[in-house]
């Protein structure tokens, strides 16, 4: 117990302790009907039309119905959960919880919010590359290579933030 | 600007966690046939603890867990879940571990075991939410029966909270809890600095 309390006291606990409390108040908020109706379902058709997008760019010729990306040769639809905004608000979570001025913590997340929205665009139309030419393959691509490769870029992002812009160097 | 010091370290672990990934993504194939069982196994014995009668059925079907009950019909509903879904933040917390700076030495064994300890528990918890949300929304008017709104509600905020919030957030918690002075050095600071920098700016 006396161990738990001197975690919680060090920077690394308060730290833990902070981003545990932002990511839970995060996830209530975009699990609210209200939220979920009139911003994510919203967000997701957005991301679903950046990939038709970028899927376009390639010739594929893809259209968006709903939050279904579909084209002559694959189908698949985005669900929320898949819409980059969790993996968002994680690193955003990791922002909000470290101990840095509010300027560079608005800039983090708005640079993290860009990067992050660019790695889900690459991997929404890798995923659907991988279910046009390994239809087998797409189940293994989605859960574990792709999702792990988001939490690695997420903590990475944070890292870099950290390293070169949570601080300045007089507060080092 | 973070010292040299601490330039070179974060150089030294974003080149090493790429090879990092591959190993743990090898590490995680390996333990998979043998971890699999072990939270099928853990997952019933700890739902069976908490209902009575003891009627919970876990059983592994290929990567899923199969979930049903005993006492009903052998033809009622079961509910699928994939299991790497649940446990392949094992990948992501290793590739960190592996990609320090020397991850075994200065108790670096003991923090990887108790985080280890962390993700197992977290993953039979998540195992249990789905014996949950089986339970208040698969059965028709058997869940209905037993399981007002508000408790449905509860188990599918919690289930969904488990399979994305903790799934992802995780590895980086633990990784910054279990090996805080390691973490803090990549940074570019150490502790001291951090604290006394937390207490300027809350």
């Amino acid at each position: 117990m006396a161990a738990l309390r001197a975690f919680l006291a060090s920077p690394a606990g308060r730290f833990v302790t902070r981003y545990a409390l932002a990511l839970a108040v995060g996830f209530i908020v975009i699990a609210l009907r209200p939220v979920n109706d009139h911003v994510v379902n919203p967000y997701t058709t957005f991301v679903a039309h950046e990939a038709r997008l970028a899927l376009n760019l390639m010739g594929e010729g893809a259209s968006v119905r709903g939050q279904t990306l579909s084209s002559r040769r694959f189908s698949v639809q985005i669900y929320n959960g898949c819409n980059g905004l969790e993996a968002i608000l994680i690193f955003v979570s990791g922002v909000l919880a470290f101990p840095a001025r509010w300027q560079r913590k608005v800039v983090g997340m708005l640079a993290g919010f860009l990067a992050i929205q660019l790695v889900n665009i690459i991997r929404v139309v890798s995923l659907f590359y991988v279910g046009v030419f390994y239809p087998g393959w797409f189940a293994t691509t989605h859960i574990f290579v792709w999702q792990s490769i988001v939490i690695v870029f997420g903590v990475l992002l944070w890292l870099l933030w950290v390293h070169r812009y949570a601080l300045s160097p007089v507060e080092r | 600007m973070p010292s040299r010091r601490s330039n070179a370290d974060l150089a030294r672990f974003l080149r090493r966690l790429p090879l990092a990934v591959v190993i743990a993504a090898a590490i995680w194939f390996a333990i998979r046939p043998l971890y699999n069982p072990v939270i099928c196994t853990l997952g019933q014995v700890v739902a069976r603890a908490f209902e009575y009668p003891r009627v919970a059925k876990i059983v592994l079907d290929g990567k899923d867990a199969v979930i049903g009950r005993t006492d009903l019909r052998a033809d009622s509903a079961w509910l699928k879940v994939s299991l790497t879904q649940i446990h392949f933040n094992i990948i992501p917390f290793m590739a960190l571990f592996l990609a320090m700076p020397r991850p075994f030495s200065r108790g670096g064994l003991k923090a990887l075991l108790t985080a280890l300890g962390v993700l197992l528990l977290s993953h039979v918890v998540a195992l249990l939410l789905n014996v949950k949300v089986y339970y208040s929304f698969n059965l028709g008017a058997w869940s209905r029966i037993n399981y007002s709104d508000f408790a449905r509600n509860i188990y599918g905020g919690l289930r969904y909270f488990f399979d994305i919030a903790v799934t992802f957030a995780l590895p980086l918690l633990l990784w910054v809890g279990l090996f805080p002075e390691r973490v803090f050095r990549l940074l570019g600071f150490d502790q001291e600095t951090a604290a006394r920098h937390a207490g300027r700016a809350s």
